[in-house]
């Protein structure tokens, strides 16, 4: 297979159309297969050997497709995103040209997937240079994928079987991980209204879903919308295939901040089977309401947290620090009526900078307001009463 | 109204940078290639932007206002009152003055060449224009109302941030321009605030002061410097936009020797402050702010009011508690008839021995223009004392 001569290939290739054998020739296509490094198939001009075995568009397809691996050879990513445009504009053609018939989902599925790769090889290429606007190969990408899933998701008259409407998951999925790529969460919104009105929703493959999951997930948590954000995430975790170790841990990275918000705390064993120490200390921290070794934690691991983009989500289990580190004191004098000061003692302790009296006032009403403490203070005495039924109630059950 | 809104030139807003990834695959590939080719050709040395940047327009118009413009606007009477040669005013058909007349904004049309160069002008006629627009126009004691005078300096900026597009002006003429009109637009975000709709509309306001301010940002983050004013501007931009997810991971992104600055450290720890909903914080962190910064932060000041009221109100819900107005106007930096005035609109009970009754029923919102921000502008209008708007918006405060 791997040193098979040009014609052979060909050959291959214009079976599997004819068979509408789409895995096999999703593979003939795609650079995941050993036939990209068979020298005798790396042309830098096969249009005529195409045409003469292959129908339009397919010989164009075809023969983009060998003039990319040529240029991969080379190391040359920005010719390689070139002549991947056009496998995949060819590819798109045909496709459309299919009437009621989806054979061809795998054949997108691998020339989509590498139009995303080479885009973003191109774009280093570019940057090392110092050419090109940062993310214009991507944003040139995503336009490509876009057009495809235009494609999918207007194919109302095949029957469910026949329906390429099985391929937007699979696209948003490459259009998420651009849009991620380059900040722009707001474009996944039309994606994932489009899949959540399709009624295919629950029956794409589960490698799909969770991917899916683990991007909406990720933006329910980038619009501050934690519940979701936990289900979507524990869906993909759960559903994570084990032998996918690295998934599971970048799944984590999201997935453990959204839980701590919520109230769980991940097991030390967890954290270091995914080699997620970073987290520990946040994890001791929160539960002991140690804000000082919060923001030491939060600082030493500052760099790793950012890059994640959780910095700012780790830094809202501060109001939840507060609480357990509140929940300590009441613990302490073990008394319904407790004195401020107490409050402003710990904070001191915690050397929260220049805090005072009427900042410890204004902690405990936003605590009470969100219902993480019931009670009420009461400025003449200067106390906080707090109910003598669960006056910490569990976090699980607050937010 | 709503075609009014900003027509979207470039996706400068979103581009806050990426960061690299998928090596993995090129070592794949190598890994495949096994005996492959060794010899690398060198890539073809074109770079896809710049094939056009020969055509992209440069402009020639020497002055403010393009001679054909000034001429059209003239025979249709459609020249500004501050463009008018003095002494013509009231005639039949007032004359222009050259001297005064600035480009207007006009809207890209179909079959309209927007790109002739002697209709364009260069960066640096731009930038003078700018100065004109703020030195005699938006710092001068002589001409009112200031709405008007916002409106005609508003419409002539957004000109000259349509020529710079075209032109695709890059450099630091691009960067003094956009730091003096996010200069210009947050000072009227605050000194027009409350102003009736047809006269100021904070939306479009809006609109345009975050696409100065990205476009700004951009300008920073991807122009190598000196740029001596980044502190001020990703200041500007995090009190601007507080709470902001986006504003804020931008920010965190910043090299360390920006994100210390005295000045960034202050509005991330207001931005915390507001994130952790503790107002009494956040207000007193305000005040160490300078005036522009306040103004920047000036639209949050309502929410952050609000805020403390609504906490308060649960947090002191009892029959029998009292708080007192004079300790409550101090946390909201207010004195206390206007402390007490703002109960009132949120329902909280104010007592004849000036205590506030809080309770978690008696809370409400209110309606819609019932609440006046401009009486509640004391923090930042104590702090305008004697800068001028020159000084404001030329950035010498």
């Amino acid at each position: 297979m791997a040193h098979i001569t040009i014609n052979q290939y060909l050959q291959q290739i214009y079976e599997s159309i004819d068979n509408h054998d789409g895995s096999f020739c999703a593979e003939l296509l795609s650079f995941k297969h050993p036939h990209v490094a068979n020298p005798r198939l790396q042309l830098a001009s096969p249009e005529e050997k195409c045409q003469q075995v292959l129908e339009p568009p397919y010989d164009e397809m075809v023969a983009a497709h060998l003039r990319c691996t040529y240029a991969v050879s080379n190391h040359d990513f920005v010719e390689a995103y070139k002549f991947q445009t056009i496998v995949v504009q060819s590819f798109l053609r045909a496709f459309q040209s299919h009437k009621e018939e989806n054979w061809a989902l795998p054949v997108m599925f691998a020339v989509t997937l590498d139009l995303r790769i080479f885009a973003n090889n191109a774009e280093q290429q570019l940057q090392k240079k110092g050419k090109g606007q940062p993310s214009e190969m991507l944003e040139k990408a995503a336009e490509q994928l876009m057009s495809c899933f235009r494609v999918c998701a207007s194919d109302n008259r095949a029957g469910i079987e026949d329906s390429k409407k099985w391929g937007m998951m699979f696209l948003s999925n490459q259009l998420f991980k651009i849009y991620f790529k380059i900040n722009k969460l707001h474009l996944c919104k039309p994606l994932i209204r489009a899949i959540d009105s399709s009624n295919l929703k629950n029956d794409y493959s589960p490698a799909q879903k969770v991917t899916y999951k683990y991007y909406v997930g990720r933006k329910a948590m980038f619009d501050s919308d934690f519940k979701p954000a936990e289900e979507f995430l524990s869906f993909s975790f759960r559903h994570c295939h084990r032998s996918s170790q690295k998934n599971k841990r970048m799944i984590l990275i999201y997935l453990l901040p959204v839980k701590m918000l919520l109230g769980h705390m991940p097991t030390h064993q967890l954290l270091r089977k995914y080699d997620l120490m970073q987290f520990a200390d946040v994890t001791k921290a929160v539960s002991e309401g140690n804000l000082l070794l919060l923001n030491e934690a939060l600082s030493k691991h500052e760099t790793f947290f950012i890059r994640c983009g959780i910095f700012l989500i780790l830094e809202k289990l501060k109001i939840i620090t507060y609480r357990n580190l509140f929940k300590k004191v009441y613990m302490l004098l073990r008394t319904h009526q407790l004195p401020l000061d107490a409050f402003l003692v710990a904070l001191k302790m915690m050397q929260v900078e220049d805090v005072d009296i009427d900042e410890v006032q204004c902690l405990l009403a936003n605590l009470i307001y969100m219902g993480h403490i019931k009670g009420y203070i009461s400025h003449q005495h200067q106390k906080l009463v707090v109910s003598k039924q669960n006056p910490f109630p569990p976090l699980s059950s607050v937010s | 109204m709503n075609s009014r809104r900003a027509p979207r030139y470039i996706s400068h807003s979103q581009r806050w940078g990426a960061s690299a990834g998928g090596e993995w695959r090129q070592r794949n590939l190598e890994q495949w290639r096994g005996q492959g080719k060794p010899q690398v050709r060198e890539v073809e040395e074109v770079r896809p932007g710049q094939q056009g940047k020969e055509n992209v327009p440069k402009g020639i118009c020497q002055s403010m206002c393009p001679a054909r413009e000034l001429q059209e606007r003239e025979s249709q009477n459609r020249l500004h009152r501050f463009e008018i040669l003095a002494g013509t005013a009231r005639d039949r058909r007032p004359r222009g003055d050259a001297l005064r007349a600035v480009k207007e904004y006009s809207r890209p049309a179909a079959g309209k060449d927007a790109t002739n160069p002697t209709e364009l002008r260069p960066p640096a006629v731009l930038l003078k224009t700018v100065c004109y627009l703020i030195d005699d126009i938006a710092a001068s004691p002589r001409l009112h109302p200031w709405t008007e005078v916002y409106s005609f300096v508003f419409d002539r900026l957004r000109g000259v941030k349509q020529d710079m597009i075209i032109q695709r002006v890059s450099g630091s003429d691009c960067v003094a321009i956009l730091e003096r009109t996010v200069r210009f637009l947050i000072y009227a975000s605050y000194r027009l605030c409350g102003e009736p709709l047809r006269l100021y509309d904070p939306r479009i306001n809006d609109t345009h002061l975050q696409e100065n301010l990205s476009w700004l940002l951009d300008c920073y983050a991807s122009e190598t410097g000196p740029h001596p004013n980044q502190e001020e501007f990703e200041t500007l931009g995090l009190l601007y936009n507080l709470g902001s997810t986006r504003a804020i991971q931008h920010v965190i992104e910043l090299p360390e020797r920006l994100r210390s600055t005295p000045a960034i450290t202050l509005a991330l720890s207001i931005n915390q402050a507001f994130l952790e909903r503790n107002p009494v914080r956040l207000l007193r962190f305000a005040k160490k702010l300078n005036f522009l910064q306040s103004c920047a932060l000036h639209r949050h000041l309502v929410t952050c009011r609000r805020d403390l009221l609504l906490i308060y109100s649960h947090g002191y819900s009892s029959r029998n508690c009292r708080f007192p107005l004079d300790r409550l106007s101090q946390l909201l930096a207010l004195d206390a008839s206007l402390t007490a005035q703002l109960c009132q609109v949120y329902g909280v009970e104010v007592n004849q021995d000036n205590h506030v009754v809080f309770s978690k029923a008696a809370f409400t919102e209110p309606e819609q223009g019932k609440l006046h921000c401009t009486l509640y502008h004391n923090i930042v209008a104590e702090k305008q004392k004697d800068l001028t708007i020159g000084n404001i918006i030329h950035g010498c405060a």
